[in-house]
């Protein structure tokens, strides 16, 4: 069974908010929060942990504990962007590599809510793309492409 | 066409720009972004377009359509005369000596490419030198290191001051016995700076040395005679000049691209076909493989006759008005800082406000219907010169005003107020 109760936490948290300038502030916040809390290691920023294509830097870590389940770790160098990774890579830790291919468009969608423009919604897909990778290219989840178009 | 015949008739030449009845030409403007009025501070990425752009779009898919140069019917007649007008309009524009001298392309970048690939594999050979500027666009950068890995050329750079201006003694001192070309921005879509191209075209030539300038800011910001500046060749875009996106101009002198192979094979620029051997038409032809844009070129002509009426040198003062005004309110507030100080720069103004991350000072602009550009602007070695991974960009068109101005500056307090 995935646990997405973290991504439930999050989506309902987004349609609380009915204001799109509301939650538009809501994302500065939690990347504001994700800095102040627990920040992103220095030795983590480096090139193979790099997100390419992004137009602000966005590194993303993938630790696979002994049940295969990966535990994300992002951030960006922009806060609005250190928002969406860390809710990103937040919601969608603690699956395994299998679980992972089933998240979906309509996943990422939820976590929109108008506040994001295009540009930004095609960023956190490239995200989920991103994690999707990350959870492929471990071992530990047989099968895995079997569901490699979700996106 | 009739909207530029109205815009000659209202506004005199040499009068000051009527800024308000220009912002009424351009229907867009009207739309609003997140229930905010749009403030469109983007036009250095690709300017607006004027309703005689539409409308010339327009009529010309609605009643004059064809393919050109091929069809023995009237339509077709139609459409190679209105082609082919374009391209006299755009070679009076410019002030070139023969309508010869305009090739048509998709955009500037692939004017530049045509050039390092025709005449660059043709006249340069291993070792021989291309000189190029720091604060060069990708587009004019990466074509002449695709020729470098091809055939071997040097690539030498000259460098900029710390207000964005170029090294003209640098420039000087990097002729040699193996220099070829000088390849150089008239205007900089980063710091804004417009380089003294006339001079730098007479310096090339007393050692012999053609150049090739990227316009794509310079014919918008500066205007560009060919005649009187002597470049070699000149390229630009019509989606930046108010014109749709999909037509570029390549300028050549005739006698050059005389010279010069085809750069792509196909229809419309050949003489005689036979598996044996073909012959070539003349230029411009001869660089126009394919079906060319024929509406866009119809269009980009409908946008040099509206800035024409409009009168170049009065766009240029409004905008040197608006440049003065962005630039001072923009230093009065608190942590701006601005990339490009040139003396007489075009109206693009680089920034960063403190220590926010320009994307998210262009994200919070973007919720108050404020567009900037943010990034490295396809100018990477210049980013790194200038120590930064990149900035946001406000940049102006003959259609902002202070209100445009206003809208910028009470969008950087919101941003440093959520995100500082």
């Amino acid at each position: 069974m995935t646990d997405l109760s973290r991504y439930e936490e999050f989506a309902e948290a987004l349609e609380m908010i009915d204001d799109e300038e509301m939650r538009f502030e809501y994302i500065i916040d939690l990347g504001r929060q994700y800095e102040r809390d627990d920040p992103f290691p220095q030795e983590w920023k480096i090139e193979t942990n790099l997100m390419h294509g992004c137009m602000s830097k966005v590194w993303i870590v993938d630790d696979v504990d002994d049940d295969g389940r990966h535990h994300f770790r992002g951030h960006s160098d922009a806060i609005i962007v250190n928002g969406l990774v860390g809710m990103m890579t937040e919601a969608f830790s603690g699956l395994t590599g299998a679980e992972l291919q089933t998240i979906t468009v309509d996943h990422v969608r939820r976590l929109n809510l108008g506040a994001l423009t295009t540009q930004r919604q095609v960023g956190m897909m490239a995200m989920l793309k991103h994690l999707q990778k990350l959870g492929r290219g471990n071992g530990a989840m047989a099968g895995a492409e079997n569901h490699d178009d979700h996106s | 066409m009739t909207m530029a015949k109205v815009a000659t008739d209202r506004i005199d030449q040499t009068a000051a720009l009527d800024v308000a009845a220009a912002r009424a030409d351009f229907p867009i403007l009207k739309e609003t972004v997140y229930g905010r009025p749009l403030v469109y501070l983007d036009s250095a990425a690709s300017a607006q377009k004027p309703r005689a752009v539409l409308d010339a779009v327009q009529e010309a898919y609605e009643k004059r359509y064809s393919n050109v140069h091929r069809g023995a019917h009237r339509l077709s007649q139609l459409a190679t005369d209105a082609f082919e007008e374009a391209r006299e309009t755009v070679a009076r524009f410019i002030n070139a000596r023969s309508a010869d001298e305009i090739i048509f392309t998709r955009n500037a970048t692939e004017a530049i490419n045509l050039v390092a690939a025709s005449y660059g594999r043709t006249f340069l050979a291993a070792g021989d030198e291309i000189v190029l500027t720091e604060m060069e666009h990708h587009a004019n950068i990466v074509p002449w290191q695709l020729l470098r890995d091809q055939i071997g050329v040097v690539l030498r750079i000259v460098p900029i001051d710390d207000d964005g201006v170029l090294r003209l003694d640098s420039l000087a001192a990097l002729f040699g016995p193996r220099t070829r070309l000088v390849a150089v921005t008239h205007c900089s879509n980063v710091l804004g700076t417009v380089n003294p191209v006339q001079e730098i075209v007479r310096l090339a030539h007393d050692h012999g040395v053609p150049v090739v300038v990227d316009g794509s800011q310079g014919i918008v910001h500066a205007g560009a005679d060919m005649q009187a500046m002597d470049a070699d060749f000149y390229a630009f875009t019509g989606h930046k000049l108010y014109g749709p996106s999909g037509i570029g101009v390549l300028y050549g002198k005739q006698d050059l691209l005389e010279r010069m192979p085809p750069y792509q094979g196909g229809g419309e620029m050949i003489d005689h076909v036979s598996f044996a051997k073909t012959t070539f038409k003349t230029p411009p032809h001869r660089f126009e493989a394919g079906t060319p844009p024929i509406v866009q070129a119809i269009g980009l002509a409908a946008a040099v006759r509206y800035v024409s009426a409009l009168g170049m040198d009065a766009i240029r003062a409004h905008e040197q008005a608006l440049l003065a005004e962005a630039t001072a309110a923009l230093e009065q507030v608190g942590g701006v800082r601005i990339f490009g100080r040139a003396p007489g720069k075009a109206a693009i103004i680089s920034f960063l406000v403190g220590s926010l991350h320009p994307y998210d000072v262009a994200a919070v602009l973007d919720r108050d219907g404020v567009a900037v550009r943010v990034g490295q602007h396809c100018a990477e070695p210049l980013m790194a010169r200038l120590g930064v991974d990149g900035t946001a960009r406000a940049s102006f068109a003959l259609y902002n005003d202070g209100t445009d101005v206003e809208a910028l500056v009470k969008a950087i307090h919101k941003a440093k107020r959520l995100l500082g």
